[in-house]
């Protein structure tokens, strides 16, 4: 498992005047601690690992509840990230994480339970919105439970929230703890998912894909709500047959009565990761396709070969189960309209269409 | 002989210097003040140059003044054991000396006991920025010598900025690798501006023989800036995407004839290259491009309307430009586009074509 590669743990100054960091520290026992001061490079990156052996321990000044960074040239879901923790200890050639930040290592952000107050105080003043919280956007949270132990703390603080949802989206099956606990309303347990193709090519450190879709079989069967979502979706030798086997494993693990929603989106990336990504994983083949410059400054396929991903999902998850709750991760409406056969017309639109899922699947 | 002005410079610089490195020392006026002394040039010791910073020069200019003027400002040299001299400043000149077949030449000599190497180089390196502008190999030259004495904190602080470059490891660690890594006619191309620094950056870590290849294509059809990154996008990601060398890919026949076309002057000939490559890129783009574009010409639209689809059709929409006169002129115009054949059937492309 991959947070076992932990060689180092950095605690910044004042990090250790917050819980989480003693239970840290003890589960970790053996490893180097070294306490630095925050603001200074402790230690030049090791430009072939990003730092991902190291588990770095600070107080996050920031916000910890964020909107999706969305952009409005395309229609975004409206979802909010719950910023626990930055970068990831998995390895996948496409992640964006890789010239995202610019501080590297494993940074978990130990005072979570101090500033939740602030994120829980925002939901609650507004009881008529729906808050769809993620943690899987800067991190794989569920990939550091086994050391953070961030589910036995946030899990029941969603649970009893009526306005409000928390994914944890994972591409490990760390899911002993969640299983441990009591809480399943208000808790969606999500996998990345691929084909087999990409899976091992490029998802490097993550679980197989039969792995993942176990744990999410036993998650189901444990009475957790499900989500999936194939992103992104990378056009490959034979990927309508590759795809195809992820979807008849879903099939087979997973009863699919009991999903959420099943989001698709296919590679982007900012100009900066394809150097990046060339110098870390040059035998990758996600760089391979016809990328154009989209509206919001990223790269991405070129619109109709977008729509030939997302239009042969679609087809195929709806033979599967017509009620899915699929939708497409920062697409334009003409998108929408050419591969979906419908268009939630606007982000508005998105939004509501996903809350109504939740008030399905909850109330 | 030395122009006043520019023995003020010098000594300003020189100040500029002592201040900079804190030297005690040389004494800035002793050199300033020094007596030029006539020395046998074969004792100067061109092939060691620890302290050059100039590459890529044309004499042509320096030999004509010194032909017709003689030298104004002699060179500095430091005296080594032996009697042999390395130059701290005036390497050019010293070339152009020689071209000329002189033998003796009148220099300032610093004993090599009076002055440290760091202290030479930083002497050179302030004459040279009061005066001229670097190429990107020179910098190059002065980087790596500064690297030899200074931490590389110090340079990114200090020099870097002096010598108009981003304070950054990357940009530090390039001009490091520029004057080690590269054989002498690269080097070249990089001095003349021939070749950018940019495009040097995307070929440095690879194949001798690749970048060999990839290098005659931009200096044979003298690529301009923008060419040059598109070309090596365009042929590293082939090379990936088909598992095909490099080499492999510039020695294609299409390119071969391209490059080799005598109908062709060197811009049309970058033009068909890069058409050639991009539609080897993005097959697919390439084909609705042309499929729109056959659609919009089929529907004949009348003198002054023009129909264009946005960049990679990834806006929604398309956009009808109609020039006109006046009113009357535009209702003309619109009437005759209403009534157009075919044009309810424009679409995207991709949807029947594709």
């Amino acid at each position: 498992m991959p947070i076992s590669n932990i060689k180092k743990v950095f605690v910044e100054e004042g990090a250790n005047r917050y819980a989480p960091t003693a239970e840290i520290l003890n589960s970790l026992s053996g490893v180097s601690v070294q306490n630095v001061k925050g603001g200074k490079p402790w230690a030049a990156p090791d430009e072939s690992n990003l730092g991902k052996d190291i588990l770095h321990l600070l107080s996050f000044k920031g916000q910890f509840l964020k909107p999706c960074p969305g952009t409005r040239e395309y229609i975004c879901c409206g979802y909010q990230i719950l910023n626990v923790a930055t970068n990831c200890p998995l390895d996948c050639s496409y992640c964006i994480l890789q010239s995202y930040f610019n501080k590297p290592n494993l940074r978990v952000f130990v005072n979570i339970e101090e500033e939740i107050e602030n994120v829980l105080d925002v939901i609650d003043s507004n009881p008529n919105r729906v808050f769809r919280v993620g943690t899987g956007e800067f991190t794989d949270s569920l990939a550091i439970d086994p050391i953070t132990h961030l589910s036995d703390f946030l899990l029941p603080l969603f649970s009893k929230r009526k306005n409000a949802i928390l994914e944890l989206k994972t591409k490990t099956t760390m899911i002993n703890r969640l299983l441990d606990l009591k809480e399943r309303d208000r808790i969606i347990v999500s996998w990345s998912l691929n084909s087999p193709y990409i899976t091992a090519r490029e998802e490097h450190k993550a679980a197989s894909l039969e792995k993942r879709l176990e744990a999410a079989r036993i998650c189901q069967s444990e009475g957790f709500t499900l989500g999936f979502h194939f992103d992104p979706l990378i056009p490959h030798p034979n990927w309508k047959d590759e795809y195809l086997k992820t979807l008849d494993l879903l099939d087979k693990y997973i009863d699919p009565k009991g999903i959420i929603w099943i989001s698709l989106g296919s590679f982007r990336y900012m100009p900066a990761l394809k150097p990046v990504i060339m110098k870390r994983h040059p035998k990758t083949c996600v760089l391979d396709g016809e990328f154009i410059m989209g509206l919001d400054g990223k790269m991405r396929y070129f619109k109709p070969i977008r729509i030939g991903l997302y239009a042969f999902m679609r087809e195929n998850l709806e033979k599967w189960h017509r009620n899915s709750g699929l939708y497409l991760c920062m697409e334009s409406n003409d998108v929408w309209q050419q591969s979906m056969s419908w268009s939630p017309g606007n982000s508005m639109g998105l939004r509501q269409f996903l809350d109504d899922r939740v008030l399905e699947f909850f109330q | 002989m030395l122009f006043p002005d520019k023995l003020l410079l010098l000594a300003a610089n020189l100040k500029q210097v002592i201040v900079q490195v804190e030297m005690t020392k040389v004494d800035i006026q002793k050199i300033i003040e020094l007596t030029p002394r006539i020395v046998n040039i074969a004792t100067i010791d061109e092939s060691k140059d620890p302290y050059c910073m100039s590459f890529g020069f044309d004499p042509g200019l320096l030999v004509q003044s010194i032909k017709k003027i003689g030298l104004i400002n002699s060179p500095l040299l430091v005296e080594e054991e032996k009697g042999n001299f390395t130059i701290i400043a005036g390497y050019r000149r010293i070339k152009a000396i020689k071209s000329l077949g002189w033998t003796r030449i009148p220099c300032r000599v610093l004993p090599e006991s009076g002055i440290s190497s760091l202290e030479c180089l930083l002497i050179n390196l302030h004459d040279n920025l009061a005066t001229r502008e670097f190429n990107e190999m020179e910098k190059a030259m002065v980087v790596n010598r500064l690297a030899l004495h200074l931490p590389k904190t110090e340079i990114l602080k200090n020099y870097m900025p002096l010598l108009n470059l981003p304070s950054n490891e990357a940009a530090l660690q390039l001009l490091l690798r520029l004057e080690n890594e590269l054989d002498n006619d690269t080097r070249h191309h990089i001095a003349g501006g021939r070749i950018t620094v940019k495009a040097i950056k995307m070929l440095i870590d690879m194949d001798d023989e690749d970048r060999e290849h990839v290098i005659r294509l931009i200096i044979d059809l003298k690529l301009n800036t923008n060419y040059q990154k598109q070309l090596i996008d365009y042929i590293v990601d082939l090379s990936r995407i088909n598992n095909v060398s490099i080499t492999e890919l510039i020695k294609d026949r299409k390119i071969e004839a391209i490059c080799s076309d005598m109908k062709m002057n060197n811009p049309q000939k970058a033009g068909a290259l890069m058409n050639y490559l991009r539609g080897k890129r993005f097959p697919t783009l390439i084909m609705a491009e042309k499929s729109f574009e056959k659609k919009v010409l089929s529907l004949g639209l009348p003198k002054g309307i023009k129909i264009t689809a946005p960049p990679y059709f990834e806006a929604p929409g398309y956009r009808l430009g109609i020039t006109f006169r006046e009113g009357k002129d535009l209702k003309e115009k619109i009437d005759l586009l209403s009534r157009l054949d075919g044009i309810e059937d424009l679409d995207d492309p991709w949807k029947k074509d594709l």
